[in-house]
């Protein structure tokens, strides 16, 4: 099995739509402000559904969200 | 704390302080010997359900009185996930000692024993299944 993890860039992309809550990320792709939290965290991963919710949110493409790293 | 966790953690303490008392009092043996329907354990049964009915009720309204947004907020899918895996959980607790009350303590007990037996896998099981449910929002805090 190929080693990795799932990095995001959520914090990132809020700041740069105008400091965007994680309630109100929370509320535009129907989870809550927790599980914002832990998706930005990198605690939680969410569905693939979720994740192209919150690429849509921001308008960019899913890629610019996520991205997995590679383990050595 | 997300609304769910605070409702886990409700819950485990009503069970505490309710059937922990019970099952202390239980195990002390004072109606050991009555002969069924042995009104004593009985009244101490309905004494410790009555109280983790009032301790539960008490502390979902205080609970949703904090905070009336989460306590409407649907599920999403984290918390979905976390009740699949907690319900899984506290599923295998519940197997086993349904097994062990129905298939192996007919042999040895009779009575209020196998009703505790009972009584215990049930209390294990939601313990189990709260437990994971706290650990679970804890772990992805």
């Amino acid at each position: 099995m190929i080693e990795g993890s799932l990095s995001n860039r959520i914090r990132a992309l809020r700041f740069h739509n105008g400091e965007m809550s994680q309630a109100e990320l929370g509320d535009r792709i129907g989870v809550t402000r927790q599980t914002i939290a832990a998706i930005e965290a990198g605690k939680y991963s969410p569905s693939l559904e979720a994740a192209f919710r919150i690429a849509h949110v921001f308008d960019v493409p899913l890629v610019e969200v996520f991205r997995w790293e590679t383990r050595p | 704390m997300p609304y769910r966790e605070k409702i886990a953690w409700l819950s485990l303490v009503a069970m505490a302080v309710t059937f922990g008392p019970y099952f202390a009092v239980a195990a002390a043996g004072p109606f050991q010997h009555e002969a069924l329907p042995n009104l004593g354990q009985l009244g101490l049964f309905a004494a410790a359900a009555i109280a983790q009915m009032l301790v539960l009720g008490a502390g979902h309204l205080y609970l949703r009185r904090m905070s009336p947004e989460d306590a409407h907020t649907p599920p999403d899918e984290r918390d979905r996930a976390i009740m699949h895996r907690s319900i899984s959980s506290a599923y295998y607790v519940l197997i086993a000692g349904m097994i062990v009350v129905g298939c192996i303590m007919p042999f040895s007990s009779s009575g209020w024993a196998i009703i505790d037996a009972a009584l215990v896998t049930i209390v294990a099981a939601e313990v189990v299944h709260y437990s994971v449910v706290v650990f679970s929002y804890r772990r992805q805090a």
